[in-house]
């Protein structure tokens, strides 16, 4: 029977209660920030409007992370989608803004459509929408059937997500919507389904293959560098940020992959570790990412574009932005001792503690997947230094970036508080990752009583019993005193007045703006190491007054979205395709329709013993 | 008596697939619906029910009388083309319903293996109704064939029902009259209006409405 | 208090021997190119003329660019407090192990790369762009090394590896390629060039070209402690070295002997290549870096199967 009235109708375990923190700590600062940032951006009415779709988002996220039954997940989900989808449409003016939301709704309803096959399945079994009635109905279920439903939550999931190649609406949607928006959708919003992987198949399912945490391995790899590569090649900042939250995602389900990997191979330990390693990234993710679509806001806010080719020199004008940017570019590049790097870290030790568990091949494969990792953390890196470098740094490109003013308390409030959570977030680790280890433990339904994992001493393996250190807190005190100590020798030695000269110029005697190293400069290397991926082209024109002299000489280069030309654009092509032929079935004569209904009762009645 | 009232409905049906002009499908309609009250009758008087003397009632009322009198006014009003508008012309139309009446009596006989030889008739002669008024509306140009269409589907369905079950409950009975009144109504008015818009009732040529 | 007093003295034994090191390479270089060369102390008079001379600063720069030079120090710094020198665990060893240690290192790099923007000087950008670039080439080949040599040793901690053990193929490879790794982020022939400053060639010193005075002093004093945080490593990694107890003197004495002679062995190899190996074209450097990272996954195999 269905039950209508299902007794848990909302969980609150610590893994709920983790995700709720998360939607918390980025939905407050966006949610301060949006003050200054709307203002004078539109009319009132629109204002109090998208006030309404932000709660009624924000709500939607709660209660998908809380739900403790079926129904009330999707209705939760679709609500969620929806919000986002206005919110992403909320520029009506711009036909981008349009397209994008045609995107995000089509790719969203796809993924929703599997999630629903996937629960319809998971219900056939139970008779039941509640999770814990689904839960143990699913031990009982064969294993094709899990197999089945395990593939369809992920497809469904790794939409909302962005796993590559299912990613193509995410740079898209995200920067469209305003910046505190993108935030949340950047900073939680993929997360949900992060936390729909962990739950349904994780906790509900239970993993039941190794080949399952192999998928998610190797997807996130994947992910992780489609993510940065694109990241790379990409010169508006917020589209940039949308492409490292799907590098992001994949660090997080590098972590998950891993734990479902350990689970299915029987090493409950090493599950707990790589699970709260995905955790802790997942709320890294969130407090940065959140941070660096903030303060690509305030630069789209104080100067009108999100081109950084035209920006530059905002480090002057815009100081506070400029260093709260800062912070969230070193905590996304992991380095120490910010957030991003703890989890990094954490990550790749999951992978280096797991290759020492496990025999052969495998961990030549674990290998590779932490290899991976580090070329990704490796690219973000330098994409940083290109989108910071190039925003905020040397002179500005243009009149954008001259008039660019600092932006209002509001703005800076938020960015703060997300800042100061990216310090708080690298320091404090060894209290988060014991309340991690919990939620990790819960979600995995593993007794985490005997577990004691703290930053300083890592013993996971009894086989090796060898220690791993990281302090964090250590780190940054020694970072700090060595720091100092270099300022100190550096004034005790005999003041020289130091001189305020221009740049080298080579002896051309006007450097301006237009002899600064641009972003496409800086990502040519890149460009070229991945022209197998990134297949790039350029067009180049010269307008010559005589063979000798070229009066003007115009240059583009471009890269080709593989995904979305070999992948989707052949599909698209199909289904117009095919609603054309469909089209002429539909010629809109009432005769006609009357005739197809005529046709079918008659051709029942003949075939009746057939049916 | 019965056999002879069937054959009448039959032979109705079949004058309503070859009319050409609306008038002429409009009297169609009336003499089928009054032979179907004909037979509502008879089965009453048998079976003394008090039910079925209200049904046969109001079938007179409503489907003899009211409806094809608002028909008429209707087309009077409009003042429109009275030719009905044939895709299929009436020889053509006739050879479809005969290949119908066979369709459906085949399905008939092999619905109902057991039972008597006048059942098999009457559910026979009802499918057969109800394809026909199925292929008036898909046959027939003017927009008024459609109501008229969907009027004969329902007499179909009201002798399926009357006869072979012995009637359907009293209430839905009821229920069912005043719906197809009412939708009749409401189309006539939409008749009406379409007229009004674009001067014709025309149904085909709607689909030039479509984006 | 001990404690502090131990990292003082790793601190100092950095600062003043890096250089000599980096003298000590350019010496034998020179000497296999048949010239006299300069002396090995010339790094340190580099130093003290660098750290005497008032800076120039360009107009555009901000802070970024000053305060690079500071990150890059401690950073390095930090780094080096991770290698055990004089007893068998390093005395900050809790702080972090060989990967906290590569991102360590990128701060610093990071820093750099900005500062080098910060100017606006197009030289600034082509070398930070380039840095970059090969600097997300090594992180791979890096990892693998790690990797190699954490399933061999069972952990990623240091001291780990300066336990006793006998050598084996494994962890020669995985020096090799950390060699080769080294080779590429102490900014040397064949990845990069420290002599020159031809726009076409330089990465490194393409980075630090609008430094001056002492800044560029703080930059170089790193870049030489960072090589030979490298060394360290490679030697720890390569030779199976039990470091003392302290027991006697005499023995403390024969280790730090030997100590000296792999550093200078290895020395001599790094001269060896840049004399011996042309400089790459700088998309070439990927191959290069590829077979570091080859070379990484040999090691790896050779520790799965025991070798």
């Amino acid at each position: 029977m269905l039950d209508l009235l299902p007794k848990h109708i909302f969980l609150s375990d610590p893994l709920s209660l983790f995700f709720l923190f998360v939607i918390f700590i980025v939905s407050l600062p966006s949610a301060i920030y949006s003050f200054g940032y709307l203002k004078g951006e539109y009319p009132l009415k629109k204002i109090i409007l998208s006030w309404f779709l932000l709660a009624i988002f924000i709500l939607s996220m709660a209660a998908v992370v809380t739900a403790g039954n079926v129904l009330v997940f999707l209705v939760a989900w679709e609500m969620m989608s929806l919000a986002s989808y206005f919110l992403v449409v909320f520029d009506t003016t711009h036909e981008r803004s349009i397209k994008a939301g045609t995107i995000y709704v089509v790719m969203t309803q796809i993924g929703a459509a599997f999630l629903i096959a996937a629960f319809m399945i998971m219900y056939s079994y139970a008779r039941s929408f509640d999770l814990f009635a689904l839960k143990n109905a699913c031990l009982a279920m064969p294993a094709q059937t899990k197999n089945i439903i395990f593939v369809s939550l992920l497809i469904g999931f790794g939409t909302k997500a962005g796993i590559v190649p299912l990613h193509i609406w995410l740079p898209y949607a995200h920067p469209q919507a305003p910046s505190h928006i993108s935030s949340i959708m950047s900073g939680v919003m993929i997360k949900t389904a992060i936390y729909g992987i962990i739950r349904f198949v994780m906790f509900i399912l239970g993993v039941s293959a190794a080949w399952w945490g192999v998928l998610v391995l190797i997807l996130a790899v994947i992910s992780c560098l489609v993510g940065v590569i694109y990241a790379l090649m990409e010169h508006d900042i917020k589209k940039l940020l949308a492409y490292h939250s799907v590098e992001n995602i994949g660090i997080i389900l590098l972590g998950v992959g891993l734990a479902m990997f350990f689970t299915s191979q029987g090493l409950p330990y090493l599950a707990v570790f790589s699970l709260m390693a995905g955790l802790y990234h997942l709320v890294n993710h969130a407090i940065f990412k959140g941070l660096l679509f903030l303060c690509a806001g305030s630069v789209y806010k104080a100067t009108g574009t999100r081109d950084i080719e035209k920006l530059g020199g905002l480090i002057k004008t815009m100081p506070y932005t400029a260093a709260y940017f800062l912070l969230g570019a070193m905590a996304i590049s992991a380095l120490p001792p910010l957030n991003g790097f703890v989890s990094e870290w954490l990550t790749l030790q999951a992978f280096f503690l797991g290759a020492l568990n496990v025999i052969g091949g495998t961990k030549l494969f674990l290998g590779f997947c932490a290899v991976m990792l580090a070329l990704t953390s490796g690219l973000a890196a330098a994409c940083f230094v290109k989108a910071f470098g190039i925003t905020f740094l040397a002179g500005p490109r243009s009149h954008y970036a001259k008039e660019a003013k600092e932006v209002s308390l509001s703005m800076k409030a938020g960015m703060f508080f997300l800042s100061l959570l990216t310090i708080v977030f690298g320091l404090a680790a060894t209290m988060i990752i014991r309340y991690l280890t919990r939620a990790a433990g819960s979600a995995m339904d593993i007794d985490i009583s005997h577990m004691q994992f703290s930053l300083n001493n890592i013993t996971l393996n009894p086989q090796a019993g060898k220690s791993i250190y990281l302090s964090p807190p250590l780190l940054a005190l020694v970072l700090l005193v060595l720091g100092i100590t270099g300022l100190v020798i550096f004034c005790a030695w005999r003041r020289k007045r130091s001189v305020r000269h221009n740049t080298w110029d080579c002896g051309y005697y006007r450097l301006d703006a237009r002899n600064e190293y641009t972003a496409t400069a800086f990502s040519k290397p890149f460009r070229i190491a991945f022209s197998f991926f990134l297949l790039p082209y350029r067009k180049t024109q010269k307008i010559r007054e005589s063979f000798y002299h070229v009066r003007s000489f115009t240059y583009e280069t471009h890269t080709i979205q593989v995904f979305k030309k070999y992948l989707y654009d052949p599909v698209l092509v199909l289904v117009f395709r095919s609603a054309k032929s469909m089209r002429r079935l539909q010629p809109g004569s009432i005769h006609l329709y009357l005739m197809y209904i005529f046709i079918t009762i008659i051709l029942l009645i003949v075939f009746m013993r057939w049916f | 008596m019965q056999g002879i009232i069937l054959f009448t409905v039959l032979a109705s049906t079949y004058l309503m697939v070859i009319a050409k002009r609306m008038p002429a499908l409009i009297r169609g309609f009336r003499f089928q619906s009054f032979c179907l009250f004909a037979l509502t009758l008879i089965m009453a008087f048998s079976e003394h029910r008090l039910d079925l003397y209200i049904i046969a009632v109001l079938l007179f009322v409503l489907k003899v009388s009211l409806i094809p009198h608002f028909l008429y006014r209707t087309i009077r009003r409009i003042r429109a083309n009275e030719n009905l508008g044939l895709f299929i012309n009436p020889q053509l139309s006739l050879i479809w319903a005969m290949a119908f009446t066979y369709l459906s009596w085949i399905f008939a006989a092999r619905l109902a293996v057991f039972g008597q030889a006048i059942l098999i008739g009457v559910m026979a002669i009802a499918f057969f109704i109800i394809l026909a008024g199925m292929f008036l509306m898909m046959s027939r140009m003017s927009a008024l064939a459609q109501i008229i269409g969907l009027l004969v589907m329902e007499n179909g369905l009201f002798m399926l029902a009357s006869t072979v079950s012995g009637g359907m409950p009293f209430f839905v009975e009821i229920a069912i009259f005043f719906d197809v009144f009412m939708s009749v109504l409401i189309m006539g008015i939409f008749v009406f209006r379409i007229n009004k818009l674009f001067t014709h009732i025309d149904v085909n040529k709607l689909s030039r409405l479509k984006g | 208090m001990n404690k502090i007093l131990l990292l003082t003295l790793q601190l100092a034994f950095f600062i003043t021997v890096a250089p000599l090191l980096s003298g000590l390479i350019t010496k034998i270089k020179n000497n296999i190119r048949m010239r006299e060369g300069q002396s090995v102390f010339q790094p340190y008079y580099n130093l003290v003329k660098l750290f005497s001379k008032s800076e120039v600063i360009s107009g555009t720069a901000s802070w970024i660019f000053r305060s690079a030079p500071f990150v890059v120090f401690s950073s390095t710094l930090t780094a080096a407090l991770l290698i055990p020198v004089f007893i068998f665990t390093s005395p900050a060893h809790t702080m972090g192990d060989l990967l906290a240690m590569v991102f360590i290192f990128a701060l610093g790099r990071f820093f750099l790369a900005l500062a080098a923007l910060d100017t606006g000087s197009s030289f600034g950008g082509m070398g930070s762009s380039r840095e970059m670039f090969i600097s997300s080439l090594v992180e791979p080949a890096l990892c693998m090394v790690i990797f190699a040599v954490s399933l061999q040793f069972g952990s990623t901690d240091i001291s780990t590896f300066s336990g006793a053990h006998a050598i084996s193929v494994s962890s020669i490879v995985a020096a090799l390629a950390l060699f080769l790794v080294s080779i590429a982020e102490t900014s040397r022939i064949p990845v990069d060039n420290q002599e020159t400053h031809l726009e076409l060639t330089m990465v490194h010193e393409a980075m630090v070209l609008e430094y001056s005075g002492r800044p560029l002093a703080l930059i170089e004093m790193a870049s030489y402690i960072k090589q030979m945080v490298f060394f360290f490593l490679i030697a720890q990694i390569v030779f199976p070295i039990c470091l003392p107890s302290y027991e006697n003197l005499a023995q403390a004495f024969s280790w730090a002997s030997w100590y000296c002679v792999r550093i200078i062995l290895i020395s001599i190899a790094a001269a060896l290549v840049e004399v011996a190996v042309a400089k790459m074209r700088l998309l070439r450097v990927a191959d290069f870096l590829e077979f570091a990272f080859v070379l990484g996954v040999i090691a790896c195999v050779c520790a799965i199967v025991g070798v």
